[in-house]
């Protein structure tokens, strides 16, 4: 069977122009989608069943034993931490926030270690943003900023910028300026037509060069900054200047180097230095999956968007202080549910040291770096391919995803609504 | 020699990250990116094991040549061995220096970990599937 306009289910683009092909309850083909999306659709690499640390050997037990047995250790803790959330859908994830305020547990998403400061960014300054649409029919200039779409986004350029032609673009390929900044030589940076090489950690220099540049203050920028001269800043002020609409999408290069959300500040000041001239937006590559969804459910329910402390019994937010990796490098909590993600992979060792030392739980369809850090592991069904729900785009436009068979594993919503009524029920 | 250490996606990273016990994903992740003038300087070759110790750990991985990478500085795709040394301080941002840990590489003969020995490292207790 072939059903065509399926949703991809794993970085944030969520292409939604996929056709797979299922036998059974397995995908065999799957037509425009990237390298990414063949794997994730095709991966055949499943836990099949709950699986139990036992000293030092693993147990299988069933799914009932499993959901009770995570239900008894989170009451039992006095501080657990609920992480991950951006592999699964809305509907979900708003039940996972339910379960943190009664429990009175702090909840976070994986923006923490990816665009957490550009929210901190946003909260100072704003955020002038647009859909991918606008950006697609509308921009001659598009900068990718500490980005590598060829690599972890790898069809962004194809829909949405260099070689995607739009209403008022007729010849992307020719008619769009794409402008790279890295501190590295990358696969995208090869297709620029103008590449920016900046020293590690230069970005917030370059970032004020620019503004002073757009500002007039050419007078004041030294021959070289941060590894780039002046010349070619003045080059790409004027390639932004002449822009009819200008584009800007930033990478975790940004976000993860020193600086951190000031970065981000920076460049959102520049783009408003540009609007001045021109039109310009500005544009986090948001990667896993449905991060920006996990952003929106948290705002809404709780009005912060990751790092959610619920031990006073309403909602408190400061990021460095409530964000998981400073609560487990401090060892403070005393008990973690991870849900579709891998901090034991994308977290420092002091915190995978951590987990391991106190009872973590996952609810995850694959074998992965925290399964071997964990008590339990609850497989479930991948989102999007056997389970269907509401995922937001990276640009905050939220699409239904599909469930393209009926597999053998229970989702995320059935696994943590068992584990929320066992909760309420002893909470009262 | 000191090093330079930045880390980010690959596109064989995203290919293998849910399959984190395979051969693929494991090579991936343990290899480490160095321009090749600092890979005759360290006298290693394509493939060479080297050990790369910051301040908070080390971690063994293999060394393989890039030319767009600057001399003094190295490129780890996101993953577990990257994060072994890989400070857990956010500076009250939440967000550690996953892309600014300074490192000393030296060739070494000891074996790369698999991902389980790695998280059995840490204290857990690896599960083969």
């Amino acid at each position: 069977m072939k059903i065509e306009d399926v949703v991809c289910p794993f970085c944030g683009c969520l292409c939604d122009d996929l056709v797979v092909q299922v036998e059974g309850n397995r995908v065999v083909n799957v037509e425009n989608g990237c390298t990414l999306a063949n794997e994730k659709f095709m991966g055949d690499h499943r836990l099949e069943t709950p699986i139990r640390r036992s000293g030092k050997k693993w147990e299988r037990i069933s799914y009932d034993e499993a959901i009770a047995e995570t239900a008894g250790i989170l009451l039992d803790a006095d501080r657990p931490l609920l992480y991950g959330w951006s592999g699964t859908y809305g509907e979900a994830q708003t039940i996972g926030v339910h379960l943190a305020e009664v429990l009175g547990a702090v909840i976070d998403n994986t923006s923490t270690v990816c665009h957490g400061p550009s929210i901190m960014a946003i909260q100072e300054v704003g955020h002038p943003g647009c859909t991918l649409g606008q950006i697609k029919n509308r921009a001659d200039v598009v900068i990718y900023w500490a980005a590598n779409p060829i690599e972890a986004h790898p069809r962004h350029m194809s829909r949405y910028t260099t070689f995607a032609d739009g209403f008022f673009v007729k010849n992307a390929f020719r008619e769009r300026k794409v402008i790279v900044v890295d501190v590295r030589e990358t696969d995208s940076s090869q297709i620029a037509d103008e590449f920016v090489k900046v020293n590690p950690g230069g970005d917030y220099a370059i970032l004020s060069a620019l503004r002073a540049i757009v500002r007039g203050k050419r007078d004041i920028i030294p021959p070289n900054v941060e590894g780039v001269s002046r010349e070619q800043l003045f080059r790409v002020a004027e390639i932004c200047m002449a822009a009819k609409f200008g584009a800007i999408f930033f990478g975790v290069g940004l976000t993860m180097a020193s600086g951190k959300y000031k970065n981000i500040r920076n460049a959102i000041e520049l783009t408003e230095e540009l609007n001045r001239h021109t039109k310009f937006t500005i544009s986090p590559m948001r990667g896993h999956w449905n991060v920006y969804g996990s952003n929106e459910v948290f705002t809404w329910i709780t009005g912060y968007p990751y790092a959610v402390d619920f031990a006073r019994g309403i909602a408190f937010y400061n990021p460095g202080e409530t964000t998981s990796v400073d609560i487990l490098r401090r060892g403070e909590c005393d008990a973690c549910l991870v849900v579709a993600s891998d901090p034991g992979a994308h977290f420092p060792r002091a915190c995978a040291e951590h987990l391991a030392r106190i009872p973590t739980i996952q609810i995850d369809p694959h074998v992965n770096a925290t399964t071997h850090l964990s008590q339990i592991q609850i497989p479930v069904a991948v989102t999007g391919i056997d389970a269907e729900g509401t995922a937001y785009r990276m640009d905050g436009v939220p699409l239904r995803t599909r469930k393209l068979f009926q597999g053998s594993h229970p989702d995320d919503l059935e696994v943590l609504e068992k584990i929320y009524a066992i909760v309420r029920e002893a909470k009262g | 020699m000191k090093f330079f250490l930045n880390t980010g996606r690959t596109i064989k990273q995203g290919s293998f990250v849910e399959r984190k016990n395979s051969p693929a994903y494991l090579e991936e992740a343990s290899t480490l990116r160095m321009n090749p003038v600092d890979m005759m300087d360290l006298m290693v070759e394509d493939g060479d094991h080297v050990s790369v110790r910051s301040g908070v750990g080390e971690v063994v991985m293999r060394v393989r040549p890039n030319p767009g990478l600057a001399r003094g500085r190295t490129f780890v795709c996101l993953g577990p061995y990257a994060n072994h040394i890989v400070s857990p301080e956010t500076h009250g941002t939440g967000m550690p220096d996953f892309k600014a840990t300074m490192v000393i590489i030296e060739p070494t003969g000891n074996p790369v970990s698999s991902v389980a020995a790695l998280m059995g490292s840490c204290g857990g207790v690896p599960y083969e599937d």
